[in-house]
């Protein structure tokens, strides 16, 4: 680096005199001038930190005891992604909770011998990058399906039994009716990612056989109303059609 | 004086070569957030290291109050929480510091990974921030137990469980971790004594190793 340093060197420090005062290249030495700059940043950024810590105190839940059993477990979120992954595996604890970390991590250490390619640009190293991105939105989506069954395990999102107003079935049989209905598609790409793709229930209730308790004209009035601020008026659709035809195929599911 | 008093040491320790090379080696300009807006995304490693530094003295202060023992860790805590002075603000800065880390920390490695700049000559610099990265979580899954509320006993009760998952060893490593066959008073003191003695010493070696050799090797260019 020194070699070629056209710049006069100043003796007895290590610094060296700028060729031309007025043209700057941009660099800077570290002390003071950057680390200055740097505190700036710095101190906006505590500033932001205190005023978020002053409002968002931290609680202290009940005392510890390890007899009680019925308590649902839950590590802080950072953790939750990998907590999810286990959820996958069932009884099988040794993917998720030793190979697949393990893997990951070894794989992430090695990561500048397994992509050699000269250019560091992203796009010049597509499985790299790629890579990278598939895993960050994997995180991402399993930590919010973890945080998303937390909420409904500890009955957050779901309105109480007693305050829905219809019972809620639970037919043997769980085949999806009169599925060439218009508002199938419809419901598949909406009101499913609470109630269900087959309507098993999620986040909102579990709606098979909702058709043996319910008419479409008594069905209309309780989803264009909604379950605020859990389930939006309407189930957020916009259309008033679309929403007829959800709830004329909602009236044909009569599993029994 | 002062200037007489640092000249004296400086006659006999020679001390200027040492910070000097520290103070003036030139910051290139693609990193200077002054020259270019989206150079930001360079403080994210600054801004973990400052966050860390906070963790480090918040910890220090709440280690004078608080007691790794399961009858009164938790009377600790929420001694620290509702009458120490400024305590609520001092757990509140260990506690979402540990957050804020994390997201740091992950901010500056997707920064580092998106600009390549873990080639050559920065491999080694790349494997110890991964290393840094698994103390960092270590930190934070020994962390959680401490307050011994519902919350951090049963996670950490499912967390020692995944240890037995091993194949082989894990029966053993699920002892090593938690001192016993349950979660108790030998696991409280146990990760108290990971959480401010081991991972802080493994933590300040890996952080001195990060900096010597992002020293040496420089800044990656601009792209």
């Amino acid at each position: 680096m020194a070699g070629e340093d056209p710049r006069e060197k100043i003796p007895g420090v290590p610094r060296r005199r700028p060729v031309h005062k007025e043209i700057s290249d941009g660099r800077e030495p570290f002390f003071p001038n950057f680390l200055l700059k740097e505190w700036i940043v710095g101190s906006i950024f505590l500033v932001g930190f205190m005023l978020w810590i002053i409002f968002n105190p931290v609680e202290l839940g009940p005392k510890a005891d390890p007899m009680d059993s019925s308590f649902i477990p839950v590590p802080d979120w950072y953790f939750l992604f990998l907590y999810q992954l286990l959820k996958y595996f069932g009884p099988y604890l040794l993917f998720p909770a030793v190979l697949i970390p393990m893997v990951a991590t070894l794989l992430l250490m090695f990561v500048p011998w397994l992509d050699t390619r000269r250019s560091r640009r992203p796009f010049r190293r597509p499985f790299a990058t790629g890579a990278m991105v598939l895993s960050v939105f994997m995180m991402i989506w399993l930590t919010s399906e973890a945080w998303n069954q937390h909420l409904y395990e500890i009955g957050a999102l779901q309105p109480a039994a007693s305050s829905l107003p219809f019972a809620t079935q639970h037919p043997a049989s769980t085949t999806l009716m009169a599925t060439n209905l218009p508002g199938y598609a419809i419901f598949k790409t909406t009101c499913a990612v609470c109630h269900g793709a087959d309507l098993q229930g999620q986040i909102g209730p579990e709606l098979r056989g909702i058709g043996n308790v319910a008419t479409e004209a008594e069905l209309l009035p309780v989803v264009t109303k909604g379950f605020p601020p859990m389930m939006p008026p309407a189930g957020g659709l916009t259309s008033k059609t679309e929403l007829q035809e959800v709830v004329a195929w909602l009236a044909q599911q009569k599993q029994k | 004086m002062i200037k007489r008093t640092y000249d004296w040491i400086d006659e006999r320790l020679n001390v200027t070569p040492l910070w000097r090379d520290l103070a003036d080696h030139d910051v290139p300009a693609h990193v200077n957030p002054a020259n270019k807006m989206s150079s930001f995304v360079y403080c994210f490693g600054g801004l973990t290291f400052l966050i860390i530094v906070t963790q480090i003295l918040s910890g220090m202060f709440l280690s004078m109050y608080y007691v790794p023992d399961i009858n009164n860790a938790y009377y600790s805590v929420k001694y620290i929480t509702d009458q120490v002075l400024l305590g609520q603000v001092v757990r509140g800065m260990h506690f979402w510091g540990a957050s804020l880390v994390i997201i740091m920390m992950f901010l500056h490695m997707l920064r580092v990974f998106f600009t390549g700049a873990y080639k050559a000559p920065r491999e080694l610099n790349w494997v110890v921030g991964v290393l840094i990265f698994v103390v960092v979580l270590a930190f934070g899954f020994t962390g959680y137990l401490l307050p011994w509320d519902q919350k951090a006993y049963w996670a950490t009760s499912v967390g020692a469980n995944l240890a037995s998952a091993v194949p082989f060893i894990g029966p053993y490593l699920k002892i090593l971790l938690a001192g016993g066959s349950t979660i108790g008073a030998l696991t409280l003191t146990r990760f108290f004594a990971i959480h401010v003695f081991f991972l802080p010493a493994a933590l300040l070696v890996l952080l001195g190793l990060h900096f010597i050799m992002i020293r040496k090797a420089g800044i990656a260019g601009p792209m």
